[in-house]
């Protein structure tokens, strides 16, 4: 019954947006990566008009700490997007005539700056730097360099949280984009653009060592009480949850709360970096995940589109229910986002530009 | 012209006797040596290794070591007849003794029977003599440097978050830090294992980066294949060979002394004497620090530290208690461990600490953690989760190195360094025979360098 609810609550409406997707065969990190991905964003259409004279701000995949590595591999040739794409990402911006470009990303457990966090990966922070005019970074686990967090009411019937409190960053830009990797996920069956705007929410409000009454500006641990489990609620100085007596269990909530998440800050741009990865789960922590080389970019100005065509990419119906892969034990994220309105999850409608996806098919699932 | 001729015929004649020149104990660079077949000994060409330590003992070879110039110390168990046995092996030619084991009544007859030759006792932990004036401490005692693995072959988290390397380098700091005795570190490859030649790299890196000396024990696998002369092995054989060279060819590394604005005040004779404690807790971090033995505390010890750690704060004489409340007073962060926290000593063949003392460490070593945050307390490190690192400083100041062992089985790119403004040179040397200057660029802490990749081992020379 869980798993029916959400297309239940999609049947009713007008049919969600669709928008193109493009895929681009990239073998490996070693080739033109800016290359490939200025092909993706021309078959978009282009992204001047998106992001000239503009703030634009690119969450990027760093989930995790940076130590804890699969076989010693750096975290960008595993779990974490990976540095090359954020490098050509950041040049594309600027040629594209953004302003200003903040990478935003809420690390494990650190209200530090986000270049710390870079550098223990192995990032060249001053190669970022120098790709464009305008390079900023700012870590979003706290109040960062702002003096107040930013509420993102969840438009409509929002499943878990009336409304979520944010760095600033989200809310102080033109733009945003979801730079993520093709990867699977222990609890949401797969991390793409939409999961990986779960990071979005602060450690401060909803770690698990957040404040009672105010945010903890200065978070050490994750979120699995407050937004996994639902074992206490975030700090009271956030909106606290609407059903307090719903389901516990991650697989219901985490999938609700990024559909939420991405309804009220809302993704301009969609990158999935499947470049380089893992399969069988989201970081080095999970025992099952081992390295794959789908070799391919994906871009989209809809992001639930996006990460349908990349799901399928995988190998996986992007309208699978709960108890099929790959959610096999969550309800599937792209149909929560679907029945807000957010895009189609309707292959039929999408129409994928570049690389058809029988060409960039690499099953996730052997 | 002829006198020229004789005179360089006399010096070349000479060679093979200045060749064979024993050096000074603080010179050895020892390895137990597996074989007894005077042959053998060629595998020591190119090699700085210049001591072997025999647990069997042949005239016709210890001849043969010393026409070489290379060193022969007998190893003796402590049961027995020692005294006897180090008679006999004197009559052999050996250089000198060593006894590997505790000897209930002390070496004393062992020394009077080895005439003034080197005695060497390889001691449990716990019975190093610190403080003595023997020119070399030893020790059996040592966990086997490397990741931590979990039963199920994970890889064992640390409360840092990242992955736990098992490492010696607390200990030889600790016991460094009492005095200028060489250290030997004679911990043997675990049994029954067969042992990467990577391995053996961080073991030697791992006593080396701190100023001691890993008495090279080769497993039996490995003896046979080197043995054989297998090309894979004598590959393997010949890193380890260049990589103690390295750490030969800059003696002046071993006369450094650790240096951070970070002071650790601990009994080394207690906890300082067990590994996976908190020097290496911060090891972990990355976190430069100076070990202090509780006896040595002084004014002069904290100089330049901005923080400090008492981790038995009941063991202080008034005194030292004194010299705390002064740092305190002119500025300097103290942290002290719990009341009642008395600091783990090493017990029979235990050196590491037991579950309950490591939880409560751990809560020391969140208290440091959280005072330390992001200041730069000498260097900081970017990633480097997989490595250990060790920051000296020459006694003048003006020098500092910091030495990386990787432990990983892949090598690391995009290794960052950040240290105060005073670096305004930094040189990278490797094992590999890299020797650069490396682009310093301004950071927020004063000057930053990046280091392309690090295999097993690098160091950087930081240079006012």
């Amino acid at each position: 019954m869980i798993g029916a609810a959400p297309l239940l609550t999609a049947a009713p409406g007008p049919e969600p947006p669709a928008a193109p997707v493009s895929i681009a065969r990239c073998a490996s990190y070693d080739e033109d990566v800016t290359a490939r991905l200025a092909t993706l964003f021309n078959q978009l259409g282009g992204i001047d008009g998106l992001v000239r004279n503009k703030t634009v701000t690119v969450k990027l995949n760093m989930t995790g700490s940076p130590g804890i590595r699969f076989q010693g591999q750096a975290p960008g040739l595993t779990h974490y997007t990976h540095p090359k794409l954020v490098g050509a990402t950041a040049y594309l911006l600027g040629r594209a005539g953004a302003r200003r470009i903040r990478f935003v990303e809420s690390p494990w457990a650190t209200a530090g700056p986000l270049e710390d966090v870079m550098l223990d990966s192995g990032w060249n922070v001053r190669s970022l730097q120098s790709a464009a005019a305008g390079v900023e970074f700012e870590n979003t686990n706290a109040l960062g360099k702002s003096k107040a967090y930013s509420r993102f009411k969840a438009p409509g019937n929002p499943y878990m949280f009336p409304a979520y409190d944010l760095n600033h960053a989200y809310e102080d830009t033109d733009v945003f984009v979801s730079l993520a990797k093709l990867k699977n996920h222990d609890i949401c069956g797969v991390t793409l653009s939409l999961k990986n705007c779960f990071g979005n929410a602060p450690a401060s409000i909803y770690g698990d060592d957040a404040g009672v009454d105010e945010p903890n500006e200065k978070p050490t641990s994750g979120r699995e009480a407050v937004l996994h489990n639902g074992k206490r609620q975030p700090s009271r100085s956030a909106p606290p949850e609407l059903h307090p007596g719903s389901s516990r269990e991650p697989g219901y909530r985490v999938p609700r709360i990024v559909a939420d998440l991405v309804a009220a800050r809302p993704i301009h741009l969609a990158i999935i970096d499947g470049v380089e990865s893992i399969a069988g789960g989201e970081g080095p922590w999970i025992k099952r995940i081992r390295m794959v080389k789908p070799g391919v970019l994906m871009a989209g100005l809809n992001p639930v589109s996006t990460d349908a065509v990349a799901t399928a990419v995988m190998g996986y119906s992007p309208r699978a229910v709960r108890g099929t892969a790959p959610f096999r034990t969550c309800d599937n994220t792209l149909l929560l986002a679907e029945a807000h309105g957010i895009g189609t999850t309707d292959l039929r409608r999408i129409e994928v530009r570049g690389l058809p996806i029988e060409e960039a098919l690499y099953r996730y699932d052997t | 012209m002829w006198m020229r001729v004789l005179r360089w015929g006399a010096v070349l004649g000479l060679l093979p006797l200045l060749h064979a020149a024993a050096p000074p104990p603080s010179d050895w660079v020892p390895m137990r040596w597996p074989w007894s077949d005077p042959a053998s000994l060629e595998l020591l060409s190119g090699t700085p290794i210049n001591c072997l330590l025999l647990k069997t003992v042949l005239p016709d070879f210890v001849q043969a070591a010393a026409a070489r110039g290379v060193v022969t110390l007998a190893v003796l168990a402590p049961d027995g007849d020692v005294a006897g046995a180090a008679r006999r092996a004197m009559a052999a030619k050996v250089t000198g003794i060593v006894i590997e084991g505790d000897l209930p009544e002390g070496a004393a007859t062992v020394r009077e029977a080895a005439g003034g030759a080197p005695v060497i006792e390889l001691t449990a932990r716990s019975r190093m003599p610190l403080g003595s004036n023997a020119p070399i401490l030893g020790t059996y005692q040592g966990v086997w440097p490397g990741i931590a693995v979990e039963a199920d072959g994970a890889k064992k988290a640390a409360p840092t978050g990242s992955v736990w390397i098992d490492t010696n380098t607390g200990f030889i700091r600790a016991v460094r830090a009492w005095g200028g005795a060489t250290l030997w570190m004679a911990n043997q490859p675990p049994p029954k294992t067969v042992v990467t030649g990577a391995r053996y790299l961080e073991v030697v890196a791992d006593a080396a980066i701190s100023g001691a000396r890993w008495v090279l024990a080769l497993d039996d696998d490995f003896t046979a294949r080197l043995a054989r002369r297998e090309p894979k092995t004598m590959a393997d054989w010949k890193r380890i060979a260049d990589l103690l060279r390295y750490f030969e060819q800059h003696p002046e590394w071993r006369h450094m002394q650790e240096y951070g604005k970070l002071a650790i005040v601990q009994d080394p004779a207690k906890g300082g004497l067990l590994s996976g404690g908190i020097l290496d807790m911060i090891a972990v971090r990355h976190t430069p620090v100076r070990p202090i033995p509780r006896q040595h505390l002084t004014p002069e010890a904290l100089a330049g530290a901005t923080m400090a750690v008492n981790v038995d704060a009941d063991a202080l004489t008034p005194e030292q208690k004194e010299v705390l409340r002064d740092f305190t007073r002119s500025g300097g962060m103290l942290l002290t461990g719990p009341p009642g926290w008395k600091d783990q000593s090493p017990q029979g063949d235990k050196i590491t600490l037991d579950k309950a003392e490591l939880e409560r460490l751990n809560d020391i070593w969140r208290d440091v953690n959280s005072m330390v945050g992001r200041r730069n307390m000498g260097v900081r490190l970017f990633n480097v989760s997989s490595m250990l690192s060790n920051l000296l400083a020459a006694a003048d100041g003006k020098t500092a190195v910091v030495h990386l062992v990787n432990y990983a089985d892949y090598p690391v790119e995009n290794v960052a360094a950040h240290f105060p403004a005073e670096y305004k040179r930094a040189t990278l040397t490797t094992p590999e025979g890299v020797e650069k200057s490396l682009e310093v660029y301004p950071t927020e802490e004063g000057g930053g360098v990046d280091i392309d990749k690090v295999l097993v081992c690098a160091t950087i020379k930081l240079e006012q």
